[in-house]
């Protein structure tokens, strides 16, 4: 290896500081093997918005050169493991400043790895991994996605079990030996080292085939010319009625709002206090949701007065952004099923981190 | 918490909703943080204003996390413009449409001219232009400040309305200096209504109480001349909370009295609300550490800086003469403020 | 300072043409007259001296009712370039302007106006930079946006003043343009010194500069557009190359406008870009800007007479950069030199930002002239006729005896004499 990358994916500001260790512990342990490197923050993807995916990395080679290509460019190319710190990540993501929904493993060379934080069984995740052209490796490390704030670092113990497993799945990018030997220059050593071994020894790793997997169905729309953008660069407003079609949010979401229309009260609350404005009037004056635009910031689901009526449900309980509100008004019963069966297997929102 | 419920029944959400349209002016597809109060103070103020408004908005979250280029969530009109010029932007706005009217090269009509900003953009650099702006009456114009309390889309750092003690990339917790942010909050609207008195209409929302917020909004562009609505809005990115909760925070700071929601029309200062009741009696505030408990922004904080911070917002409202607007605590009696005597005795000298 | 005439009755002289009015004005007030007759709709002004003359003349036609348009006092010049820009941006013609630290002050508005392409002209009355304060000229103000895609012209005379402001109109509204335009005019010589001007009638100039149309630009209910959505670093370059096609355009337009300038108004120079004075036969030839060109061309006709074959090129516009037209006239030459009314510390031969655009131009010549840059005039001072005659004494000197490197030369600073005479 003359250079190798990670790519730490991670939902904006609740995984920025973790990512931000990750990476630069990596870059540490490197340099105690005498390798050089970096970390790389996707301009982009900065100012961070709370939810929205975005990507650090961290760049180690064996010589200043290979080094120096890969600095300058906001997403390093020889990417030999994507370490994804949620799991609902898995759907996709959208940077906030760029275009096109991303696949998870797209920034992954030939034979890489990625690697999930999830408590999910290694196979239903698989079964959401989008296709490669390319045989790579599944990991899973088992644990409980952790989410912090921009102020308040959770240290859960996370961010040395990542690093473990790592070391592992990468072959050794950064030997256990060194990652040990970085965090004993911390605090906390013993419980860091146990915690790196636990990583590094619990995680579980799948091979997938080339052209196993999901069809990626979204397309990176093509940017125009010079000549063919709008002078003064003024753009045609959303027509009214309509959404902006050219960003949607709802990668942003780790959880999304299912109502329970048989409790509604059609009060309108939900509807007047979205910021995301993904409430649409029915004529029933039930309000659905636009799955493709919200969030999942759980405003609507607070502040419903009406008892387990919006419960917020885990992402990963849906496979698409269809409007549920059309499957209840064609049959009501099976909606009621179906809302019961997500909620029966879904874990609910990740809630925030610490005192709050 | 029930209050989140409690506060919107209390507006008659429903029953004045109606006269909304629904449609909107701001829609999805904008790229704010999950639970964004400042996008729904956009979504409230395009709504009420309709669709003959041109909407001009200054360099913030409500710009960079909104519009991308080629994209936009505006319906309306909308232009960015510079940080400092919310008050300047309005004014060549209102003034060319004006122009372009008198002279006959576009139809007379009415056209909502609305520039918004943030609390750096306002607050901080752009207060000389507002000032100017609030003082030239010959223009209908709103300018709204969304205040979310710090220069939120440069990551977090302390404006002049951040709240004293909280924690921003310009005044972080240390090892030797607990409190960085040393100033406490200034008050904006309040300034702009004691000196401009020509100005039309002041006022001071919360993203917590919508349909106050668009009531508002709406007076500000039905009166005319130069007006000024401040909106506290949550921000659960730099105040670090969890983002379910935005609105329910947003409301909790009005029911601790830290936030005011007043406003001032033709010479006459109005409290709405629950800040209403809080003056009238009728409900007691709720202590300040429920609010700063549960942001990350305060977690440094003790009991002092608790208590501090409590004392600070009893002394406004148990000793200011106008709680959230006039912070002198007594007048002169011989002066006979207000009274016909006092007035005609002033006129002799 | 300022002072109204009153319309003079009696017709010009021969050449004015049908309709002229001829008045005695100020460089600031002859462009006053030209925003009166351009029916300029938004007018943002701020106090600095020298160019708020032209504020100073214009609120009081409004006061009289010569002129029709909002007249606002901005706050600063920051609000002032704000004002204008979003003016021009609902569709109304309009005006600003500033001098020296004031321009300064409003530069993130005058960046931000030449990338949304809004054709709003300034006055720029060139005036030093503090600190300290000081009133005088000097070109740095208006130089500073040199980069940023507005168009620059230097007027001279009072006429050429009002007659730019109705090319600036009618060149920076142009569809194939639409950028901002600044006309600079030197401190004092030219904003308080009152010249013999023709004033054309109200229906040429409509003729000459139609309506501004923003067309589908335009911020309106009507029109419902999101103007200005930030750019990441996939569209900056698209941007920035737009800015420069339509700069590329600008020289055509100009020639197209100056045709037709003298179908209307029956007179205009020869050469829109350039003034090339005595330059048919030159040997050697002074550039400069502005106000520099009155004794820069006395000084040449002294020079003719005494058998030295120099001309005298002042560069009228700086933006678009006339680098063709100047390889044509220069290109030849024995040697040149550049008088800079203006400094660009630590530059190339430590001469001044005239100089170092005039010798990147004559770079490309087949035959490489000897250019020697000049500085002079700094902060209003003075440049004689004598100062003229100087510089051309250096370059035939610096020709002679060919040092190896080029150097600047202060023109008329007080230098230190030491006690035995030797500077």
């Amino acid at each position: 290896m003359a250079v190798g990358s990670v790519d730490v994916t991670y939902r904006g500001i609740f995984q920025k500081s973790l990512a931000s260790v990750i990476t630069k512990a990596l870059v540490k342990a490197a340099r105690h093997e005498h390798k050089i490197g970096g970390t790389v923050q996707r301009y982009s993807d900065s100012p961070e918005r709370n939810g929205i995916p975005a990507k650090q990395f961290a760049v180690i080679a064996d010589e200043e050169t290979s080094l120096r290509v890969e600095m300058a460019k906001y997403e390093p190319d020889t990417v030999v493991a994507t370490c994804v710190l949620d799991d609902t990540l898995v759907k996709g993501l959208e940077s906030w400043a760029w275009y096109g929904v991303q696949a998870v493993n797209a920034s992954l060379s030939p034979g890489g790895v990625l690697l999930v934080v999830s408590e999910r069984p290694i196979e239903e995740l698989a079964d959401w991994m989008p296709r490669a052209d390319f045989d790579w490796r599944l990991a899973v490390l088992s644990r409980k996605t952790s989410f912090a704030g921009l102020w308040v670092y959770n240290d859960d113990g996370t961010d040395m079990e990542v690093l473990g497993a790592l070391s592992r799945v990468t072959g050794g990018l950064v030997a256990l030996e060194s990652l040990v030997a970085t965090a004993a220059a911390g605090s906390d050593a013993a419980r860091r080292a146990e915690l790196l071994e636990s990583g590094f020894s619990s995680v579980q790793v799948a091979p997938i085939s080339a052209g196993v997997g999901r069809e990626w169905p979204y397309e990176t729309p093509a940017l125009p010319a010079w000549d063919e953008m709008g002078e003064g660069v003024a753009i045609r407003g959303v027509p009214k009625g309509e959404r902006n079609m050219l960003f949607q949010k709802f990668t942003t979401r780790t959880a999304r709002p299912v109502v329970d229309f048989d409790r509604c009260v059609r009060c309108q609350i939900c509807y007047t206090v979205c910021p995301d404005e993904a409430f649409d009037p029915t004529p029933s004056g039930h309000y659905a949701v636009d799955y493709g635009h919200c969030c999942g910031c759980g405003i609507c689901a607070n502040a419903c007065p009406v008892e387990g009526c919006i419960e917020m449900v885990d992402e990963l309980a849906f496979s698409d952004n269809s409007d549920l509100h059309r499957i209840y008004e064609a049959d009501p019963e099976g909606y009621g099923n179906l809302r019961q069966a997500a909620l029966a297997t879904a874990g609910g929102p990740v809630r925030h981190y610490g005192i709050f | 918490m029930a209050t989140v419920a409690e506060a919107l029944a209390d507006l008659s959400v429903g029953r004045r909703l109606k006269v909304l349209p629904l449609e909107e002016l701001y829609t999805s597809g904008h790229r704010t943080c999950q639970g964004c109060e400042s996008a729904l103070v956009m979504r409230y103020m395009a709504k009420v204003a309709g669709p003959r408004t041109v909407v001009t908005g200054t360099t913030g979250c409500m710009y960079v996390a909104n519009t991308s280029y080629n994209s936009t969530p505006w319906v309306v009109p909308w232009a960015h413009t510079q940080l400092g010029a919310a008050g300047s932007s309005a004014l060549g706005t209102a003034a060319g449409l004006e122009a372009l009217m008198r002279k006959g090269k576009i139809p007379r009509e009415k056209i909502n001219v609305i520039a918004f900003c943030s609390d750096g953009g306002g607050g901080d650099m752009g207060l000389s232009g507002i000032s100017a702006a609030m003082q030239d009456t010959r223009y209908n114009l709103l300018i709204l400040l969304y205040d979310n309390e710090s220069y939120a889309n440069t990551d977090i750092q302390a404006s002049g309305m951040t709240p004293w003690g909280a924690v921003t990339s310009f005044t972080p917790s240390g090892t030797k200096k607990k409190i960085s942010q040393h100033r406490w909050k200034k008050n904006v609207p309040a300034l702009l209504m004691a000196g401009h008195p020509q100005g039309r209409y002041f006022a001071s929302a919360s993203s917590g109480f919508g349909m106050d917020l668009m009531e508002k909004v709406r007076i500000a562009l039905d009166v005319g001349g130069p007006t000024f609505v401040q909106t506290h809005d949550p921000c659960p990115k730099g105040w670090d909370f969890d983002p379910r909760r935005s609105h329910e925070l947003a409301i909790l700071a009005v029911e601790c009295g830290i936030t005011v929601l007043w406003d001032f029309l033709e010479g006459e200062l109005r409290y709405q609300g629950v800040t209403r009741q809080l003056v009238e009696g009728a409900l007691k505030r709720r202590p300040v550490a429920e609010y700063l408990q549960i942001q990350g922004r305060f977690a440094h904080f003790g009991d002092e800086e608790i208590d501090y911070f409590q004392s600070q917002i009893d002394e406004m409202w148990e000793q200011w003469l106008l709680p959230g607007v006039l912070p002198a605590t007594a007048i002169p009696q011989e002066l006979e403020l207000g009274t016909a005597a006092g007035r005609g005795r002033s006129e002799d000298v | 300072m300022t002072t109204i005439e009153k319309p003079v009755s009696t017709p010009g002289p021969a050449g004015g043409g049908p309709g002229y009015q001829e008045e005695i004005l100020t460089g600031c007030d002859a462009v006053a007259q030209s925003l009166r007759l351009l029916d300029v709709d938004v007018l943002a002004g701020y106090p600095i001296r020298p160019y708020d003359a032209v504020m100073a003349t214009v609120a009081k036609m409004i006061a009289n009712g010569e002129m029709d348009a909002e007249f606002i006092i901005a706050d600063s010049e920051h609000s002032q370039f704000e004002i204008g820009k979003h003016a021009s941006l609902v569709g109304a013609r309009s005006f600003i302007g500033s001098s020296g630290v004031g321009w300064m002050y409003g530069m993130e508005a005058l960046v931000v106006t030449s990338s949304l392409r809004l054709p709003v002209v300034a006055l720029v009355g060139n005036r030093a930079l503090d600190d300290p304060g000081a009133f005088g000229v000097e070109h740095n103000d208006a130089l500073m946006v040199r980069d940023t895609g507005w168009l620059l012209y230097w007027v001279e005379t009072a006429q050429e003043a009002l007659d730019m402001t109705l090319m600036a109109y009618r060149v920076a509204e142009d569809h194939r343009v639409m950028l901002p335009c600044a006309l600079s005019m030197d401190g004092a010589f030219l904003t308080h010194s009152q010249h013999v001007v023709q004033v054309p009638g109200k229906a040429a100039v409509e003729r000459f500069v139609p309506q501004y149309d923003l067309g589908d630009r335009r911020l309106h209910p009507d029109n419902p557009i999101s103007v200005a959505p930030q750019f990441n670093e996939d569209w900056v370059m698209e941007a920035r190359r737009q800015s420069d096609a339509a700069m590329r355009r600008v020289p055509g337009v100009i020639e197209e406008a100056a045709a037709e300038f003298k179908e209307v108004f029956g007179r205009g120079p020869e050469d829109p870009f350039v003034e090339a004075y005595m330059m048919q036969d030159a040997e050697y030839a002074l550039v400069g800007m502005g106000t520099v060109g009155m004794v820069g061309k006395v000084a040449v006709d002294q020079m003719r007479a005494q058998g030295k074959k120099v001309g005298f090129l002042r560069v009228k516009w700086f933006r678009p950069f006339p680098a063709s037209r100047l390889r044509s006239l220069l290109g030849g030459l024995k040697g040149i030199g550049v008088i800079d009314r203006d400094y660009s510390f630590g530059s190339n031969a430590w001469g001044g930002v005239l100089y170092t655009e005039v010798a990147a131009a004559l770079y490309a010549s087949g035959s490489r002239p000897v250019v020697v840059p000049f500085i002079a005039g700094l902060g209003g001072r003075e440049v004689s006729v004598q100062n003229m005659v100087e510089i051309q004494g250096v370059v035939e000197q610096h020709i002679a005896s060919q040092p190896a490197e080029v150097d600047c030369h202060w023109i008329g600073v007080r230098e230190h004499v030491g006690k035995g005479g030797e500077r």
